[in-house]
């Protein structure tokens, strides 16, 4: 089986993988890294969200061996510490952004990206059109509206 | 999910070559796109095996094409299924006629197909331009073959 | 009220575990040597299985089993079964057919399974599964449940004649039948209440490990009732008596209902795993749970509404045909019945109604409870006959329902419910006032020159949750209790353990429930935690569904709250040598009346443990209670929704401009995850009045079974929400809660019809309303008034 590097959240990790293995099942299974979801089997829900190189991808629609060399930060790899919360997370808890919890960890991460691409000053037409790619069952979206221009916010700060 | 397609393609060709051609395995294979196997069991029975993708489904079909309705030269009716595994089922078949016209032969083909399971659930939006394309592919190779290309 | 007691917007405890990707889904959960079971499902909605041959696949690497329905008839493990029995009209009962966990012989839908392969890898089972040849013989298929019953449609289940399942009636229909003679105006519909599809964003997964040194099998499952789970599968499939099966259903990403049923997935891992030796685990692809997730509604109605003179409504008639799918899922009989017909009273005051429903076997996936289950169905039909009534006779929807309102409680309907308790009017005109509907000519004015079309729509809606007093469902043929559990474990240092037989999949009960035990004992929040979803920790439960976590499930935890207060004033008079009844308690402090004597409650707690101050003759150590609380009544959640839609006339696209909900819910625990609950019930209203439709073609395929062609609603699909609030509190549990967890999904969908229709000025128009839909509806309405001039 081929071997592939890459980092992950910041540290180091190879693997030997059949070719099929996709990048989400690299990082649920292999590394145990089980924030990262599978919702759906043609890449519309988002739940499997990461960032790849800093940009938001869906980690069920590429192949772990095609991450050579690259660098993926999941849920668990973006508070600045274990005992505190990355702002954005923090927001969707204070908004009550999610309710089963199952989208949330795509949800935050597209957020992320949304910052990094439109800024810090988010309206909500801005963030619903930005949120396509991402499918929340639970929350009907107004709380994740509200958070995720919140978390924009104080990422500001 | 069922559909249909209807066409007719100019062959340069008299009409007993065409007819000889569409009962050829050998042409056939050829034409046929995604085809890797097909083996005449009997002048009428052919066991094929056929690579297609539609959409996000990808599919190699196993089964048997059979050739009723035989007129010859005029035309035959060429039905088949196949049973694609997990992705699902195909069948369907298509009437072919030859007509004598401007020299060469002109085929007029009406297809009915049928697709079920992941197929159908995956696939539905795209099979009918999938299917379409393919009888396209078929004919334009089988245009090539008739004029010796 | 304090910062974290009753009526505070507490934030969510189980958010820190969720938001940092630290929950534990069942997929998430593994065990020592686990291998994974791949289903090979059946491509035709009906067929004859000829033969199946697994030898080439056995071959095949990882692979562990092949498993076939005849190798489950020869371990007899049993069928699954419906738990609700209905008679239909005639004294008969419902015809069951045998719902066996794998095909054999015949395969009843499309992914209807027919083996399954247990291989080491996700990815060698599904190698291998292809590899399995089944041999069908296809036979006709019927899909639409206006078909199933005709007589040249294919019969699916022996001995059950035109599919027909029951044929039950409610309602005095004669008296039914005078009224109509003896009214002014009569409004008739036809209805078709779209198929949908539960779709929570996490799929349905289970696994299933065996210890061969206790004999015990476990299961963690994604199910909203762990408990009654494990009792359908050791009592009636009996893979394993009750006390040797242990049921974990961890974080539930989602459930909407569809996680309530018993499946055939998580009966086959069970046995699997006994027969291999090792976990199985199941997850289910997207794909797969479109073809095995119960789905919900599926209705064709005719209804028709008569009125007098003066716009009061007479009497209601409703014909209504249910598909039920291929097999009778675990609830399925009662939503069509007694969680349907008994709601067409809506909130008026309608003195005759007569409905009569068939449910009906078709070739697909079996129907049940989808959130708001049968209520949704009801509130449908109900308002948009007043709508529709009141245009027709050229009266104002609002008046015509305020002239109909009930205002007098209690109420018995004569469909069953008495309604206890409600004020229609408050509602409605508090919604009316935030949805400012005196401003709405000018708004149309304005869209109008933007060529777009503005419409307003009301629905005045109303359920019955808090389900349900176990007597009363009883007697309505429910084979099980829908009472709640709870169990309140203090310990030593004062901290608190609620075991609850409810089950959270984004409710947030871990929060709300130790709310109310922070507020009755008065002590820290923090040093409260909930337990629920596991067999071996939890006394039996009945899970979470039908609104009831609140009123039936807090209301067992208040009710051993009650009692674990009693009896730690007992501790503290002994503590404080004074007499029982002049011990008082309150903000957590035990005081004995007239006195400064005092006690604290970490102090009450230890002492009941260490049990210095008395003796065990006098009193048992230790402080811990349980409670079954029933409830006296179903509890009568009520309120009204406006929707206000902008329709392009030139594509006939709907954009939801406004929404306004004010609902009655009785107390709120949290108002913050109460809104939430709305938000999310309104999505899914809106989806299915929009968005989403459950296609099946005439071959039995479901055309529509995956997130391409399933739409659901996306964030840019809805507006933001206004919300607000009445209050009635529920006379029929100690806290007064009604529910709120169905209610968006009940409303939303006859205020959109309504809303659209309104704008284009026709009602016929079916669900899902998609552009397409609403252009054609305007073309056709268009012609019709064309030919007219
Ligand atoms: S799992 Fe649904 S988009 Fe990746
Ligand atoms: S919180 Fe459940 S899917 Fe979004």
């Amino acid at each position: 089986m081929p071997k592939v590097s890459m980092t992950v959240n910041g540290k180091p990790v190879t693997g030997n993988i059949e070719e099929r293995t996709l990048l989400v099942q690299f990082l649920r299974e292999n590394l145990r890294l089980t924030g990262t979801h599978v919702g759906c089997d043609t890449s519309q829900c988002g739940a499997c969200v990461v960032h790849v190189n800093g940009i938001a991808m869906k980690s069920c629609t590429l192949l772990a061996l095609q991450m050579e060399g690259a660098s993926i930060t999941t849920i668990e790899g973006i508070a600045p510490s274990p005992t505190e919360l990355h702002p954005m997370q923090e927001a969707f808890r204070e908004n009550h952004g999610l309710q089963c919890g199952y989208c949330t960890p795509g949800m935050i991460m597209s957020a992320l990206d949304i910052v990094r691409r439109k800024g810090h000053d988010l309206d909500e037409h801005t963030i619903r059109e930005e949120l396509d790619g991402n499918i929340c069952r639970c929350t009907g979206y107004h709380n994740i509206v509200k958070a995720v221009a919140a978390g924009a916010r104080a990422m500001a700060k | 999910m069922a559909m249909t397609m209807t066409g007719e393609v100019q062959l340069p060709a008299a009409k007993e070559t065409v007819w000889a051609m569409l009962n050829d395995a050998n042409v056939l294979k050829a034409c046929i796109p995604g085809c890797e196997e097909l083996d005449k069991l009997s002048d009428t029975e052919f066991k094929a095996v056929a690579v297609s993708k539609i959409g996000p489904v990808k599919a190699r079909f196993k089964g048997n094409v059979h050739l009723t309705d035989l007129d010859p030269p005029n035309g035959y009716k060429i039905s088949g299924e196949g049973d694609g595994g997990v992705a699902g089922f195909a069948k369907g078949g298509a009437t072919v006629s030859l007509a004598d016209k401007d020299g060469g032969t002109l085929l007029t083909y009406n297809v009915e197909a049928q697709i079920g399971g992941k197929l159908a659930q995956l696939g539905q939006r795209l099979v009918n331009g999938a299917a379409k394309k393919m009888a396209d592919d078929f004919f334009a190779n089988f245009a090539k073959a008739v004029s010796g290309g | 009220m304090t910062a974290t007691g009753i009526g505070a917007a507490v934030r969510r405890k189980e958010d820190i575990r969720f938001i940092t990707g630290k929950g534990q889904y069942t997929d998430d959960v593994v065990r020592p040597g686990e291998t994974r079971a791949v289903f090979v499902r059946s491509p035709h909605a009906h067929a004859k299985i000829k033969r199946i041959d697994t030898a080439e696949a056995a071959r095949m690497p990882g692979v562990v089993a092949i498993l076939t329905g005849a190798d489950l008839a020869n371990d007899k493990i049993g069928n699954l079964i419906c738990g609700w029995m209905i008679h239909s009209k005639d004294g008969s009962p419902m015809k069951m057919a045998p719902h066996p966990a794998i095909a054999s012989g015949k395969v009843n839908h499309v992914g209807d399974a027919v083996a399954v392969v247990i291989a080491e890898t996700r990815a060698q089972g599904r190698d291998a599964a292809d590899k399995v040849k089944v041999d069908y013989e296809e036979l006709p298929a019927v899909a639409d449940p206006a078909k199933a019953q005709a007589k040249d449609a294919p019969q699916i289940h022996a001995d059950i004649p035109n599919n027909t399942i029951y044929q039950w009636s409610l309602g005095d229909e004669k008296a039914v039948g005078d009224a109509f003679r003896g009214a002014k105006h009569v409004t008739r519909l036809d209805i078709v209440n779209n198929r949908l599809v539960p779709n929570a964003i996490e799929p349905r997964a289970a696994l299933a490990e065996y210890d061969a040194g206790t004999d015990n099998l476990t299961l963690w499952n994604t199910s909203q009732n762990p408990h009654v789970a494990r009792l359908v599968i050791s009592a009636f499939v009996g893979i394993a008596p009750e006390h040797k099966l242990r049921v974990i259903a961890p974080d539930v990403g989602g459930g909407f209902g569809s996680k309530i049923f018993i499946y055939p997935e998580e009966v086959v891992c069970l046995w699997a795993a006994r027969k291999t030796g090792r976990p199985v685990k199941w997850t289910a692809e997207r794909s797969e749970a479109f073809l095995t997730d119960a789905h919900g509604r599926d209705h064709v109605t005719h209804a028709e509404m008569a009125f007098d003179g003066d716009g009061k409504i007479l009497a209601l008639r409703a014909k209504t045909i249910a598909n039920l799918g291929a097999y009778m899922s675990t609830f399925s009989s009662s939503i069509p019945t007694y969680l349907y017909a008994t709601l067409l009273s809506g909130q008026y005051g309608i003195p005759q109604i007569y409905c009569e429903v068939d449910a009906v076997y078709t070739n697909t996936v079996p129907v049940d409870a989808y959130r708001g289950a049968g209520r949704p169905e009801a509130t449908f039909v109900v308002e948009r006959l007043v709508e529709v009534g009141a245009r027709e006779m050229g009266l104002d929807p609002a008046d015509l329902r305020k002239r109909n309102f009930i205002k007098q409680f209690p109420h018995q309907t004569p469909v069953i419910m008495a309604y206890d308790a409600g004020d229609y009017n408050a509602s409605l005109k508090k919604a009316m006032e935030l949805a400012d509907v005196k401003g709405f000519g000018k708004r149309k004015r304005d869209s109008a020159r933007h060529g777009k079309l503005r419409g307003l729509g009301y629905s005045t809606y109303i359920e019955a949750c808090g389900i349900a007093p176990s007597q009363a469902v009883g007697s309505l043929g429910a084979g099980v209790g829908l009472w709640e559990s709870a169990e309140v474990r203090v310990n030593p240092t004062g901290s608190v353990e609620v075991l609850t037989g409810s089950h959270a999949h984004g409710q947030g009960h871990e929060t709300t429930f130790a709310q109310l035990v922070s507020e009755r004992l008065g002590i820290p929040f923090e040093n409260i935690s909930v337990l629920h979803g596991d067999t071996d920790k939890v006394q039996f439960g009945m899970g979470t569904y039908g609104s009831r976590s609140g009123a039936v499930g807090m209301s067992a935890i208040a009710q051993a709250l009650d009692k674990v207060i009693a009896k730690a004033k007992k501790v503290a008079a002994f503590m404080m040598e004074a007499s029982e009844g002049d011990i008082e308690f309150k903000d957590g402090k035990f005081t004995v009346a007239g006195t400064d004597k005092s006690a604290a409650w970490d102090d009450v707690a230890l002492n009941a443990y260490i049990a210095h101050k008395f003796t065990g003759a006098e009193l048992e150590p230790g402080l811990k209670e349980t409670s079954f609380y029933d409830p006296t009544n179903f509890t009568f959640p009520a309120g009204c929704h406006i929707c206000e839609v902008e329709v392009d006339s030139e594509t006939g696209r709907t954009e939801i401009v406004n929404w306004t909900a004010v609902d009655d819910f009785g107390t709120v625990i949290n108002p913050m995850i109460v809104e939430g609950q709305v938000h999310g019930g309104i999505a899914q209203g809106v989806g299915q009045a929009l968005l989403e439709g459950a296609v099946y073609d005439k071959d039995g395929q479901l055309v529509s079974g995956s997130f391409m062609d399933y739409s659901m609603p996306r964030a840019h699909d809805l507006p933001s929400f206004k919300l607000g609030l009445t209050e009635t509190k529920s006379p029929s549990n100690p806290l007064g809660i009604k529910g709120c967890g169905e209610a968006g999904a009940i409303a939303a969908p006859a205020a959109v019809i309504n809303a659209i229709t309104d704008a284009i000025g026709t009602e016929q128009i079916s669900m899902p309303a998609t552009a397409q839909t609403v252009w054609s509806a305007l073309q056709r309405a268009n012609a019709a008034r064309q030919a007219a001039e």
